[in-house]
């Protein structure tokens, strides 16, 4: 049984509280699943630009693992955002489409010029055909949203908007159970694994979680201090779902949309922080230096993968700092 | 001994042979490329080459077919795989009849160059290093 499913049978009554939690854990296996996407793209970048030596089915390879871990991200969405699964099961097709069509033209496309071509100087048919699965995950000169990564960004967008949806009940049970909001600072703080089996008896404070994320996150904010600074004050309250390694943090500001989500383990291959803002955020003073800042029709992403764990905590001292010091 | 290396390299992808050959020419090889494993190893039982550098996955006849016939014709030469599929029952397999390195793609030339290098080594021919290429440190 898998262990969502557990929490499922396991959990208490209260199904907000728990369903949050569920969530939560799945929108960072959905996380997960998009990382595991950016590691093909960078793959085949470094395999392009590397001098490497491969051969036609490293390529296939690369398109096929691309085809599939979209369709895991899809998977995903679909169970936290239910309402747009058939949109991405549409999109995720024509990609599936895109991806066959990229393989049957072997590399040899007689149309592409030199603008629209990252291998305009390697005439190997496998250049180019890895040279166009590299426009298709991502190319900036690809039409638009034709590639990988726009779909990826239109994903995250329906998975947050769904899960920030404030009619939803998972949200509403947080102000409905008041042991879920910090004794110490204006934030609804929730045991991702605890409460999710049982709800707690008493308020706590942020001292009672044993989080390496949220302490990094709240060290150089002072103890009366919780409250957004600046332009995050119009945030409302805060949500920060925890677990020793992992922190979501979120807002309950139906017109103000901020997401982070990190994982601290320590470990460095799979901690990430990673950051969706609203377009009228401006990230460049939140953040230290290092981000990847992708801008879209939707609003703002940004992570920072393969990173020390010593960055990622410093990291989130500063964006704690500023977004409460 | 320096002498010029006689390397052959065989890989039904012709990407591998058009890009490794110029690599291996730059530190000395005599490279002949072949992407039809019946036409290598006629060349095989013509002539000895110092290294036979082989796909494991072809059509018509595999790396390890390829390398028992080396063997068996001249014990001397020194076998490499490559491999685009890392298959530990091959591996296993070609350690047993005595390959004497592997390689998996993707690579990059100079992986290939420095078992070229330690092959040719084994077999007591010195070779010109290119610049970038290091001695493999003793353990």
């Amino acid at each position: 049984m898998q262990l969502l499913e557990k929490l499922k049978k396991l959990g208490h009554k209260n199904t907000g509280i728990r369903d949050f939690c569920i969530q939560t854990i799945r929108f960072k296996k959905f996380l997960e699943n998009a990382r595991s996407l950016l590691d093909l793209f960078e793959d085949g970048r470094e395999k392009f630009t590397g001098e490497y030596i491969f051969d036609r089915h490293y390529v296939v390879s690369l398109i096929d693992s691309v085809v599939e871990q979209l369709g895991m991200m899809v998977y995903d969405a679909s169970v936290l955002a239910p309402d747009r699964g058939e949109e991405l099961y549409a999109a995720y097709d024509r990609h599936k489409l895109a991806a066959a069509n990229l393989i049957e033209s072997n590399g040899s496309r007689p149309n592409a010029g030199p603008s629209e071509s990252l291998a305009a100087d390697r005439d190997d048919p496998e250049y180019q055909l890895l040279s166009d699965a590299l426009m298709w995950f991502n190319g900036k000169n690809a039409a638009a949203h034709t590639t990988v990564m726009e779909l990826m960004k239109k994903i995250f967008f329906f998975v947050i908007q769904s899960l920030e949806s404030p009619g939803s009940p998972e949200r509403q049970a947080l102000s409905e159970k008041s042991t879920v909001l910090a004794a110490d600072k204006d934030f609804y703080l929730i045991d991702l694994w605890k409460d999710a089996l049982a709800l707690p008896e008493t308020q706590r404070s942020v001292s009672d979680f044993n989080s390496v994320p949220l302490r990094h996150l709240l060290m150089d904010v002072d103890e009366t201090g919780g409250k957004a600074k600046g332009h995050f004050q119009k945030s409302g309250a805060w949500v920060a779902a925890a677990s020793e390694y992992q922190l979501s943090l979120n807002t309950l500001n139906p017109d103000f949309q901020f997401r982070l989500e990190t994982l601290a383990s320590g470990y460095e291959p799979s901690d990430f922080i990673f950051i969706f803002a609203d377009s009228s955020t401006n990230l460049d003073t939140l953040l230290p230096k290092g981000f990847h800042v992708e801008n879209s029709d939707y609003g703002r992403f940004a992570w920072n993968l393969d990173v020390s764990a010593k960055t990622i905590e410093d990291s989130l001292m500063i964006i704690g700092r500023n977004l409460f010091g | 001994m320096q002498k010029t290396l006689e390397v052959l390299l065989l890989d039904d992808e012709p990407i591998v042979g058009r890009r490794l050959k110029p690599a291996l020419d730059k530190i000395g090889c005599h490279v002949e490329v072949f992407e039809n494993p019946k036409q290598a190893v006629a060349r095989i039982n013509e002539k000895e080459f110092d290294i036979v550098v082989t796909d494991i996955r072809m059509e018509e006849m595999n790396g390890i077919q390829v390398l028992e016939h080396v063997q068996a014709k001249w014990p001397r030469t020194r076998v490499i795989l490559i491999t685009g599929y890392a298959k530990m029952d091959l591996a296993r397999e070609a350690m047993g009849k005595g390959v004497f390195d592997f390689i998996a793609k993707p690579f990059r030339p100079d992986d290939l160059r420095q078992i070229i290098l330690n092959a040719a080594e084994s077999l007591g021919i010195s070779v010109d290093k290119p610049s970038g290429i290091t001695e493999p440190v003793e353990p």
